[in-house]
């Protein structure tokens, strides 16, 4: 095992039955890897340090639902780590104040899988 | 000068005029020559846009604000070829806007040191449509 493969990594879950294009995806993607990223480093410093030292990791995957998400980022907070819901502003392919992605951490190998290690890729 | 004014120059963060233009955005001109899949685009997309958060502040500070403020707009593009995506990268550089370029490490999908993904702007919307206006949405 590298020293890669213990890097803390971003989660990145998107909601399958939003049923956006790969760019929608991808810009909905950013928001939540900039919000998330931005709190980490206020909260966090050292392990955002870490993180971008270590190749800034992001994965992302699909939940299928809402009540997914929302129940995802309960874990994800009960567990302390960082958690940013991005809701769009409906400017185009969906109405204003749908939920789109939870971006969770950056957090470690050990923290992450507990929560999210079952989710599908993207 | 006193030395306590002498040292607050030396010190004290630069001034710089606050943002005037109108709407401000970003755009990312994905690789689509490297046939990557949905989730691994975005996760680019997303090392562009923390990248532009980060380092945009030093050179362009105004811009960077604005965009902040205006919910950080974003639009994903799709370029055929690395060679076409180099040229509005240097067209952007040449006037002056903030560029990101990212580059894979490689451990999956894609060869290690691919170019991506890469970011032009925060810079005002009609400057950089006069520039990415021509290519498609992805």
């Amino acid at each position: 095992m590298s020293i890669l493969d213990d890097a803390p990594y971003m989660m990145l879950i998107v909601r399958r039955d939003a049923k956006m294009s790969a760019g929608k995806i991808s810009v909905q993607c950013a928001h939540a890897a900039v919000e998330c990223a931005l709190a980490c480093k206020k909260t966090s410093p050292r392990l955002f340090e870490r993180w971008r030292n270590q190749g800034a990791k992001k994965i992302c995957v699909f939940a299928e639902d809402l009540k997914e998400l929302m129940g995802l980022q309960d874990e994800a907070n009960h567990a302390h780590l960082t958690t940013h819901v991005v809701k769009d502003a409906g400017k185009t392919e969906l109405a204003p104040g749908t939920v789109t992605v939870l971006g969770i951490g950056p957090a470690t190998y050990q923290t992450m899988t507990r929560i999210t290690s079952h989710l599908p890729l993207v | 000068m006193g030395i306590r004014s002498f040292l607050h120059r030396l010190t004290a963060p630069k001034t710089y005029h606050p943002y005037s233009g109108g709407d401000v955005k970003t755009v990312f001109l994905v690789n689509h020559s490297l046939k990557m899949g949905k989730g691994k685009i975005a996760a680019q997309v997303g090392h562009a846009s923390v990248g532009v958060v980060l380092n945009a502040g030093q050179t362009h500070p105004a811009e960077l604000e604005a965009w902040l403020a205006q919910g950080q707009k974003k639009v994903c593009l799709k370029c055929d070829t690395l060679e076409q995506m180099e040229l509005y990268v240097g067209q952007a550089n040449s006037k002056g806007i903030h560029t990101h370029v990212v580059k894979d490490a490689g451990h999956t999908q894609i060869p290690r040191g691919s170019t991506t993904v890469a970011a032009i702007g925060p810079c005002a919307g009609d400057v950089l449509d006069t520039i990415t206006g021509e290519l498609k949405l992805l």
